[in-house]
This record gives structure tokens, C-alpha cells and sequence, in this order.
């Protein structure tokens, strides 16, 4: 392509992050975060890599995942919950049991949204399959510019369900899902379906016969880049919000697919700037008057909390607000 | 980016390295690695000659880097930053490879050491790589001291530095300095009078024309760090002009409202108005407002009738004062343990009970009995109990000795013989009679006819059993050396209670950012090797807040620390070295995180052009890196032990 | 074929355990040539990254060795750096780590014959349980 040594070289290249709202300006549809994700590669290819936050310790994670020999040890959480060697639906857990340590102290349980999320398909009468030795799903990996890696874990991964038998891949995370649906087709073939798991749930809610319990909450939602604008799956969460009685859902400034995004993507130039702009979208979110945030992304949780996090003496503006992810919801709501 | 031009010298060291290491093979690896234009062996590095390879070849052949490949850099790291400084290369950008102590001399096959010696070049040349000229930076020093806390260890302090002709503030919070040790009657094992030998030096305190006595006084802040130290102090309004009062005492006689005299521990009174004892410096008077039937109800005013002086001044006002000190020295003492907290041995409850400070001021010629040993009903006693460790060596309170009762205790059985006739028991877990003249005390005490018994007393009452017992207290123990409980009828009963680290110290330690132990006295730097410095740099510790300890080593621990901070003031400027702490302020999302780990208090968030980053302060950071750990962004590192420095190594290392 | 030989990283804080290297040097008690020593001022410099790293640059067993608690030359570096890795450490076991290839320990600077008899056993154990399951053709 030609490029001069300045636009691979500047820091910057490893600042966007892919969130679409530029394509969804511009009148002459370019791709920009396309175009970033292949210039990242030549970068990478030239030992370039942004500044990666938490020292690299998630990307390093993620290249281990595709060692050939490794025998993960992943599976812990899964104690008392109901999933089958053979179902014709498997649950993608993705990166949960990893972030579950490295986000303790910031109060995140990525674990605790994959237990929900099986004891809510578990409720609409699924039992799912999940994979001993997943593999990451490469995402972070892909728009860092590792395409080598990401196809390794492609290959693994595809193998792997093809094994299985799945016909349907359920996720809780967005990004997983948008990888497996618009990226994994341009390196191997899954032959199978992928649902995210309010797609699914918003299909199903009434069919089971689920009854949710009441919720007296004022709640918002925060439409993740990956489900919202990369994907257009807007209403299901919503539906399903909605679906709880007593929940009212109220929408901030920005929504839908003028969304604000998280914030910070794929652990690189986290910054001032991702900082400032989860401090204006958690301001958007406190000033709807709600008592929560909802998101369905269970990293918009981590990079919400994480900029909650304000230890020195001299406070900053106060943003905490409770988030929450929408499976969590849900499997509270169907508590009984 | 300028072009990366490395130097490798492989050192034989003799035979040390040579005779394991094949040497002129590593040189040649060496000269094949990227960025390296020269590489060469030779007999001993650190040699003249050895250092002179490496400077011409500096000058020569434009070296930027320089790897040296020879024994621990423990041992020569400065040697060679040396070298390099010398030819112009800034030190930091010299890497040192340990192949003599982690090679050649535990490793004995010739292959596989000379491999291991290729890896670790090659791990030196890559972190080399990654240097960055680094500048040690000084700062001017304020010589000016503050001591806090005006007992024995603070005016020694304090007159040391002072006689070295440097301005001490010393700020005491009571009315007057002299702390615990104007309250002593005699000190052991010698005897001398406590106040005889304190009074000539709160005299030269208060007359010394480098010392500003700074009493009734407490520091409020303290800001800045080692050399530039910035303390703000309230001087609290006494009520009475300083420069005025004479001391001359009728506006104590004249008060007609008496209360208990701190001083006296209760056992006297004092006027509301009133100079705390007959030597105190300063010399002048002091309203206790609190007690005050002025304050309290509008109306007296006596003590400004009869003051000739004119002194009393009801309008005063508490006064900030500023200060800007180089070192802070704190000499904050220890609070006597309250042994009503052990209910068992019946203080507060049996008139005859008495706490150690409570007899040295009974034995005082000029205390409240006029030196007698006297029972509340004015009798002399026939018998003492001295009970030890009231609080001390005792996992329900403190577990660690207080180092000083056992001696105070023989003192009190030789003052007691010496004054009355009274048969003296001493209740005792050990005896513990360590320092100079000690144990020599301890056997005159023996021989003087004093009973000895071994064992932690379990209980003191008034409660009868025998004849013997009537009108007495017993004093219930087990006797561990007899095995067996033993009751002993006395008249009086001395506590020798704990000394604790004081009410506060928790504030004051924050206050100074140092740290406490868990037995809450402050914590020295290193309990061996650093007994008066604090985690602080520039703050110092000495006498009883940073654990019990009797005067001598109180005096000890504060000439010491005058030592430590006179150090400072003749080096004359604070140098800040530069592997501290550094902060991108792009990446930095003000998490305080770092502000949190650090034990320096030296990352701190602040608000910069309106933004919030935070920020370091280079002469409190020591470089441990534990901020860049848990900095969730990258945006703190650790100058010379950056992420990618020690990263690279681990690459280099395990490339082949 | 030649035996197994293990690689070990040890990240050695220099005011103890590098001391302790150093020491086993000057004192000539031999040990393996496995290991190589990353000099760090403190343990509690040490980052997780640099743990994984070494995994995934092939090293068979990783050691972070640094002064005893009441040693530390930064007061409470020990106890940051257990925090550490008591997080690392449940990570590295979900990938599937041995848990004898991730070690932490506290050497003083006196303690030279503790530190080569540290890695004698690691070698030995390590050489047991064969190359790392995270080795792989290395891609930095």
C-alpha cells in the first residue's frame, strides 16, 4: 500500500477504537476502523504496539491461549450449574475465567456473568456445551494487528466446534460474537450459528414460560460498539429490560447507534482521553436519574469501574454509578 | 533517532572468568549482535588500562553504549559508570553483565559457561539498548532543624544541632519542656537527681541564641520533603504575654480555683492559672482555659489584679506560625500505661496503689510529701509490693518489655529501705538489669535486704483471709521459683505500669508520613543498620516514641539523629537520584492507584493546567517500581527499570 | 538424544537474593547453569508481564526471589509483589501451568547455599515434568 514510516510509526494509529461512530458520519461510507485494523497489522509486522495497558499481561494471555500444547485448567465455574457433553448449543465463556482474577480488585466478575448466562439458558430449557480447552477468540489479538495469532486461534477454535457438534455458538460478550460472525468467516468455516445472548433471550422470553420477579429500578443502557453499531442489535437487550416488571428503562443523550462508547479498546492507549470520555458518558448516564447501568459487554463493565476508581487524596468529579451487565439482570430478575 | 552504537568489553578476569569462560569466543558472539561496533576481551577490565579501552573507544568510534561483561555489578557498576562519565557518555547508558559470580565461579563445564556468559551479553546488549541518559539533579538544602517534643531526647536534640550553630525550632505542646523526666526524682542506677541534671540543660535550651523555643505549641501541617520542608505550627494562646510575665508565681496565689497538677500525677494541686513547676522553661505562666471560671462564666479576673506585670492577656489569640525547616527531628516520648485497664490490681480503687510516677514524685524532696514515703493516712508503711510488667510482657496488652521498670523498681526498693523500715517485695517476671551499672545494682539491692519473687501477680485486695492480712492488702501470686500461690499482706502497692506509644501518635505519624510499628511507636528505617531514620527522608526518630528506652539511650538515640540531620545540612544540598518514578501524563487517568502502594508518599494526584495526573515527587521516591505494578495504563514507570529494559532482557535471554 | 535441559528465568531483587547469587559466586558453591538472573530493584518491581513474557519466550520455570518481609530496602516490596502473584499465579494455572514452573521466594543475602540449593530442585523438578506446555515457535 505504500504507506510513509510516519503512519505506521505514530502512536496514535493504536488510539482508535473501532467503536464505528465515524462511519456512521461519513457520507461516503470508508471503513475506517477496517482500514486502522489492516494499517495495525503492518505496524505489528514493524514491532509496533500502541501503549498496552496492564502492562500487555491480557494480550501475552491471549498468545498463550494459542499454544498448541496447552491444557487449560478454565472450567472451575462451572460447579452446580447444568451443561452436556452433547448439545446442539455451545457457550463461548471467552476470556471470563482469565479476567476474573486480573479485575478482582476493581469489583468485576466476568465469571459471574458466564455463570448467569448458563443459568439463564439453563431456564429457557438449554443445556449448553462449553469447551474445556477454548481458546481465546482472538479479537483483541486481530485489531492490535496480530493476524498471525488470530488465525491460529481461528483454526483452533473452529476445529474444536466442529467437533463438538454445536449448531449454535451462545455469547455473553460482544466482542466474541462479532469476531466469530463477521471475522472467523474470512479465515475458517464454522458451520454453525452464532446468537449473542439477548438476541436469544428476547426470542425466547414467553416461550419458556419465564416469569421474572419485580425490580423496582430505574435502569439505563449502554449499547456496546460491538453489539450496537457493529452489529445493529439494538432492541433485544431493551425488549428484555423491558420485560421486567417494575424496571424502567430510560435512555441517555446519547443512544442506540449515537452511543458513546467505553472508552478504551483491546488494552491499548488507554489514556487521559479514554478516561475523559467514560467520565462524560457516566455523567450522561447519573444525569438520566437511573439507578444503574446496564450494558451487555462485559468489558464496557470493567473500563466503567475501572475509571470509577479514584484512590488519591484530591477527588476527582464523582461518577460512581452501579453497572451491571444485562445477564445479570435478567438472572436476578428470575430469581425466585 | 540517532543510530545505537554499542561497546562490548569481556572481562577475563584473570583466570577467575578465563579459566571457565572462553572469554575471546564471547567477544567474537558479542561483535555479531545488533548494535554492536565493537567488542574486545581483556585481562582485567576494571584496570586502568581496562577502563582506558573503553574510553577511547567512547572517543574514538562514537560509543553511546557500553556493555561490560565481568564480575557482579554490585562490585564495579560505578567503576564503570565512572569510565564512561569520564569520555562524556552519561553513566546511565553503561549495562553491566555479571559473568564471574553467576558464571564462571559456579559453573565448572567450560561449553556450557561460555554460553550461559553469550546469553547474558546478549541480555545486556539488548537492555542496553533501551537506556536513556539519565541526570542526578541537586537541590538546594534550608538548614534550619525542627525537633518535636521538648523531653530529654528533644533537648538533646535540639542542643546539639544548635551548638553546631544551625536554627532548631523546638516545639513543645505542654506549657513547658522537661517532658517524663522533669517528673523523675532519681535516676538509676546512679542515683543523681533527675532534676539536677536536666535543669542545666532546659536552661541552655531556653537562653540558647539558635534554639526558638516553640511551647504550648503543635504541629498543624507539614509539606515538601528531606531539605525544603515546610511546617506550619499553632502556638496556642496561653492567655499571658511571654515577654511580659516574670514567673514571679502571686497569679497562682492569687487564683482561687485549685485543680490536680499534671505534674504532680494528681498527688498535687495547681491554680488554673499557673507555671507547671519551679524550674519549667519557659518561666511564665499559663490560663488553663478549659478550668478557667473566666472563660467559664465571664467573671474573676484576679490573676490580672494582682499581676505587676501586666502579662495576663484574656484577649490572646492561638497564633500560626511558619516555618521552613531542611530535617524534622521527632522526639514525641510515651504515654505511661493506665493501669486502671488491669482492674485486678486495684488502682483507682485502694488508696494505697500507687503508679511508679505517682512514688517518684512521693519521693521527691519537692513534691507533694516532702520526700516521705508516706500511706494515705499519713503512716509509714511496713511492707511494699513493687509488682513489674502492668501492661508489659503481657499478650492482653502489650507483648514487649519496657525495658525500664526493673531498674525503677530496684531504685524504688533502695529508696524505700533507705527511708523507712519497711520489708520490700519485689513481684518480678524476670530481672532484667542489662546496661552499664546495672547488675551491680541490682545485687547492692539484693544484699539490702530486699525479697525477691518470680512470678506475674495475679491479683491485689482487700479482702482478709488471715489476722495477718487485716487492715492490708494482699498481693496474690505464684511464686514460680517455690511453685506455688503465695499471698503477701502489704501496706502499699507499686505499679510499675508499661510504656505505651502515645495517645496520637497515629495522627502524628501520618502527620509526617512515617510508619508504626504494630506495637504502634514509630518505625525506624532499618531496625539495625538505620535505628533513627524513618521511611521519610529527612525525618528522624529518637527517645521513647520509637519504643521504650531508659535516658541514656534516649540521649544516645538523639544525638544520633542530630548527627543524621547536621549530615545533611554540611552536605549543603540534597542530591535526587534520578532512577525515581516517572509519569506519562497522557496515559495517566489519575486512578491514584500509585498514591495508594507508595510507603514515600511520593505520587500524589493533583489538578495540573486542569487536569488531573498524578504527579512525583523525586526526592521521596525511592525507585522500588511497585507504582508502575499497579499502574493500570503504563503511564508510570520507573526511570533505568523500565518495562521495556528488563522485557528485553527476558526476550534476549531466551531468544536462542 | 541430549537430556531435557530446562530454562529457567529468576527475577532476583539486587539488594537480597541477587546478593545471594552473588555470594554463592564469591564462596564458588556450584549449581545448575539453567538459570539466568534478571537483576530488579525490588521484588515488588516485578510486573506480571515479565512472568508471562519469559512463558512465552519458552522459559520452562520462572522464579521471583527477594528479601524476607522485615529485609526489604522499600519497607513492604515483599508484600506487593506476593499480591501480585497470587493474581498471576491463578492465571498461569488456568493455562494449564504446573504449579512447580511459577515460584516465589524470599532469600536473604546470607542465604547463598539456599539459593543454589533453590535451583538445584527447580532444575530437578522441572526436568521431570519436561518442556512447558506454553513453549511454542516463539513470536514476540
Amino acid at each position: 500500500m505504500g504507506f510513509g514510516d510516519e503512519l505506521i510509526h505514530d502512536r496514535e494509529l493504536f488510539s482508535c477504537l473501532s467503536c464505528y461512530a465515524c462511519s456512521n458520519l461519513c457520507p461516503s461510507d470508508v471503513d475506517y476502523p477496517v482500514f486502522t485494523q489492516k494499517v495495525r497489522n503492518l505496524a505489528s509486522g514493524e514491532g509496533e504496539h500502541g501503549d498496552c495497558a496492564h502492562s500487555g499481561t491480557l494480550l501475552s494471555i491471549m498468545r498463550l491461549t494459542s499454544r498448541s500444547d496447552i491444557k487449560q485448567k478454565r472450567l472451575d465455574w462451572l460447579d452446580g450449574l447444568h451443561t452436556s457433553e452433547k448439545s446442539e448449543v455451545l457457550y463461548f465463556a471467552g476470556c471470563a475465567p482469565y479476567f476474573e482474577p486480573v479485575f478482582e480488585d476493581i469489583e468485576v466478575s466476568p465469571v459471574n456473568i458466564a455463570r448467569n448466562s448458563i443459568k439463564v439458558l439453563n431456564a429457557l430449557g438449554i443445556e449448553p456445551m462449553v469447551l474445556p480447552n477454548e481458546r481465546c477468540c482472538g479479537h483483541d489479538l486481530l485489531w492490535t494487528g496480530d493476524v498471525e495469532t488470530f488465525k491460529k486461534l481461528a483454526q483452533f477454535n473452529a476445529q474444536m466446534i466442529k467437533e463438538s457438534g454445536a449448531k449454535k455458538i451462545v455469547f455473553s460478550c460482544p466482542e466474541g460474537y462479532r469476531t466469530f460472525k463477521l471475522d472467523y468467516p474470512n479465515y475458517v468455516d464454522l458451520g454453525c450459528d452464532v446468537q449473542h445472548v439477548s438476541e436469544l433471550l428476547a426470542e425466547k422470553i414467553g416461550q419458556n414460560g419465564v416469569k421474572f420477579k419485580e425490580i423496582k429500578k430505574k435502569v439505563t443502557y449502554q449499547d456496546p460498539c460491538r453489539l450496537g453499531r457493529h452489529l445493529g442489535i439494538y432492541e433485544p437487550p431493551r425488549e428484555i429490560i423491558k420485560a421486567i416488571p417494575g424496571i424502567e428503562l430510560v435512555e441517555m443523550e446519547h443512544s442506540g447507534d449515537e452511543s458513546i462508547c467505553c472508552g478504551t479498546s483491546v488494552w491499548t492507549n488507554c489514556s487521559s482521553y479514554s478516561k475523559q470520555i467514560r467520565e462524560e458518558r457516566l455523567l450522561e448516564a447519573r444525569a438520566t436519574g437511573a439507578d444503574m447501568l446496564i450494558t451487555a459487554c462485559p468489558k464496557c463493565q470493567i473500563h466503567f469501574k475501572c475509571a470509577m476508581v479514584d484512590k488519591g487524596a484530591e477527588k476527582g468529579p464523582d461518577i460512581k454509578m452501579e453497572v451491571m451487565d444485562l445477564v445479570n439482570l435478567v438472572a436476578n430478575a428470575m430469581e425466585t | 533517532m540517532e543510530e545505537i552504537k554499542t561497546g562490548v568489553y569481556i572481562c577475563h578476569c584473570g583466570l577467575n572468568i578465563a579459566g571457565t569462560v572462553n572469554v575471546e569466543e564471547v567477544a567474537r558472539y558479542a561483535g555479531t549482535l545488533p548494535n554492536v561496533v565493537v567488542a574486545r576481551d581483556y585481562r582485567y577490565m576494571c584496570s586502568d588500562p581496562g577502563q582506558a579501552l573503553i574510553k577511547d573507544d567512547i572517543k574514538n568510534l562514537g560509543l553511546n553504549r557500553v556493555v561490560v561483561a565481568s564480575c557482579s555489578p554490585r562490585m564495579h557498576e560505578p567503576t564503570f559508570r565512572r569510565a564512561c562519565q569520564d569520555a562524556g557518555l552519561n553513566p546511565y547508558l553503561f549495562e553491566h553483565a555479571n559473568i564471574r559470580e553467576h558464571c564462571s565461579w559456579v559453573h565448572d563445564d567450560r561449553q556450557i559457561a561460555t554460553e550461559k556468559a553469550k546469553d547474558l551479553v546478549r541480555a545486556a546488549v539488548r537492555r542496553v539498548f533501551y537506556n536513556e541518559p539519565l541526570e542526578i539533579k541537586e537541590r538546594p538544602l534550608n538548614p534550619n532543624v525542627l525537633v518535636v517534643g521538648g523531653g530529654i531526647a528533644g533537648i538533646q536534640a535540639a542542643l546539639d544541632i544548635a551548638n553546631g550553630e544551625h536554627r532548631v525550632y523546638l516545639v513543645e505542646k505542654e506549657p513547658a519542656i522537661g517532658g517524663h523526666m522533669a517528673q523523675l526524682d532519681r535516676t538509676f542506677p546512679t542515683l543523681d537527681c533527675s532534676e539536677c541534671i536536666l535543669t542545666p540543660k532546659m536552661t541552655e535550651v531556653g537562653q540558647h541564641p539558635f534554639i526558638t523555643l516553640l511551647a504550648y505549641s503543635e504541629v498543624e501541617e507539614v509539606a515538601g520533603s528531606v531539605g525544603n520542608f515546610k511546617v506550619r505550627v499553632k502556638k496556642k494562646a496561653r492567655y499571658v504575654d511571654e515577654e511580659k510575665c516574670t514567673g514571679c508565681g502571686v497569679c497562682e496565689e492569687k487564683c482561687p480555683w485549685k485543680v490536680d497538677s499534671e505534674y504532680e500525677v494528681g498527688m498535687g494541686k495547681r491554680g488554673v492559672v499557673y507555671v507547671p513547676f519551679a524550674q519549667a522553661i519557659p518561666h511564665v505562666a499559663t490560663i488553663d482555659k478549659e478550668r478557667c471560671v473566666y472563660f467559664l462564666k465571664g467573671k474573676c479576673r484576679a490573676c490580672e489584679k494582682f499581676c505587676d506585670a501586666k502579662a495576663i492577656d484574656f484577649e490572646q489569640k492561638d497564633e500560626i506560625v511558619e516555618l521552613e525547616v531542611g530535617s524534622i527531628i521527632l522526639t514525641t516520648g510515651y504515654d505511661v500505661f493506665d493501669s486502671r485497664r488491669i482492674p485486678q490490681y486495684g488502682y483507682g480503687r485502694y488508696d494505697n496503689v500507687l503508679t511508679g510516677l505517682e512514688f517518684e514524685r512521693m519521693t521527691c524532696a519537692a513534691g507533694p510529701t516532702g520526700g516521705k514515703v508516706l500511706l494515705k493516712d499519713g503512716r509509714q508503711p511496713e511492707s511494699v509490693a513493687i509488682i513489674h510488667c502492668v501492661g508489659s510482657r503481657d499478650e492482653n496488652y502489650h507483648e514487649y518489655c519496657s525495658r525500664v521498670c526493673c531498674m525503677y523498681a530496684l531504685k524504688y526498693a533502695h529508696l524505700i529501705k533507705e527511708n523507712t523500715q519497711a520489708e520490700v517485695y519485689q513481684m518480678y517476671i524476670d530481672m532484667r538489669c542489662f546496661g552499664e551499672g546495672f547488675e551491680e545494682f541490682y545485687r547492692r539491692v539484693c544484699d539490702e535486704g530486699v525479697n525477691f519473687i518470680r512470678g506475674k501477680v495475679a491479683k491485689v485486695t482487700d479482702v482478709a483471709l488471715t489476722e495477718g492480712e487485716q487492715g492490708k492488702l494482699a498481693v496474690i501470686a505464684e511464686d514460680t521459683l517455690l511453685g506455688g500461690i503465695i499471698r503477701v499482706p502489704v501496706d502499699m502497692v507499686i505499679l510499675c505500669p508499661a510504656l505505651e506509644a502515645r495517645f496520637g501518635a497515629e495522627d502524628v505519624a501520618k502527620l509526617f508520613t512515617i510508619n508504626r510499628r504494630a506495637d504502634g511507636f514509630f518505625m525506624e528505617r532499618h531496625v539495625k543498620l538505620d535505628p533513627v531514620a524513618t521511611a521519610t527522608e529527612g525525618v528522624y526518630i529518637a527517645g521513647c516514641c520509637e519504643g521504650p528506652k531508659d535516658i541514656p539511650d534516649t540521649v544516645a538515640q538523639a544525638s544520633a539523629a542530630a548527627a543524621k540531620a547536621l549530615s545533611v545540612i554540611s552536605r549543603g544540598r540534597v542530591v535526587i537520584e534520578p532512577t525515581t518514578a516517572q509519569v506519562n501524563e497522557v496515559l495517566c487517568q489519575a486512578c491514584g492507584r500509585c498514591e495508594e502502594i507508595c510507603d514515600f508518599h511520593a505520587p500524589k494526584v493533583i489538578s495540573k493546567d486542569g487536569l488531573r495526573v498524578s504527579s512525583v515527587d523525586a526526592a521521596l521516591c525511592k525507585g522500588c517500581g511497585a507504582c508502575a505494578v499497579v499502574c493500570p495504563t503504563g503511564a508510570m514507570s520507573v526511570r533505568h527499570s523500565t518495562r521495556e529494559q528488563i522485557n528485553g532482557m527476558v526476550e534476549a535471554l531466551l531468544e536462542v | 538424544m541430549a537430556e531435557f535441559e530446562p530454562k529457567i528465568i529468576a527475577f532476583c531483587c539486587n539488594w537480597c537474593t541477587y546478593a545471594a547469587a552473588d555470594i554463592a559466586g564469591t564462596s564458588r558453591i556450584h549449581y545448575p547453569a539453567n538459570v539466568r538472573i534478571v537483576r530488579v530493584m525490588c521484588s515488588g518491581m516485578v510486573d506480571p508481564i515479565y512472568i508471562l513474557k519469559a512463558f512465552e519466550m519458552g522459559a520452562d520455570g520462572v522464579l521471583i526471589a527477594g528479601c524476607h518481609e522485615a529485609d526489604c530496602h522499600y519497607l513492604n516490596g515483599p508484600l506487593k509483589c506476593d499480591a501480585m502473584f497470587e493474581k498471576i499465579k491463578r492465571v498461569v494455572n488456568i493455562l494449564g501451568l504446573e504449579g512447580e514452573r511459577l515460584r516465589r521466594e524470599m532469600i536473604a543475602a546470607a542465604e547463598a547455599p539456599v539459593f543454589a540449593e533453590l535451583i538445584e530442585e527447580m532444575v530437578k523438578q522441572l526436568k521431570k515434568l519436561g518442556p512447558s506446555p506454553l513453549r511454542e515457535g516463539v513470536k514476540v
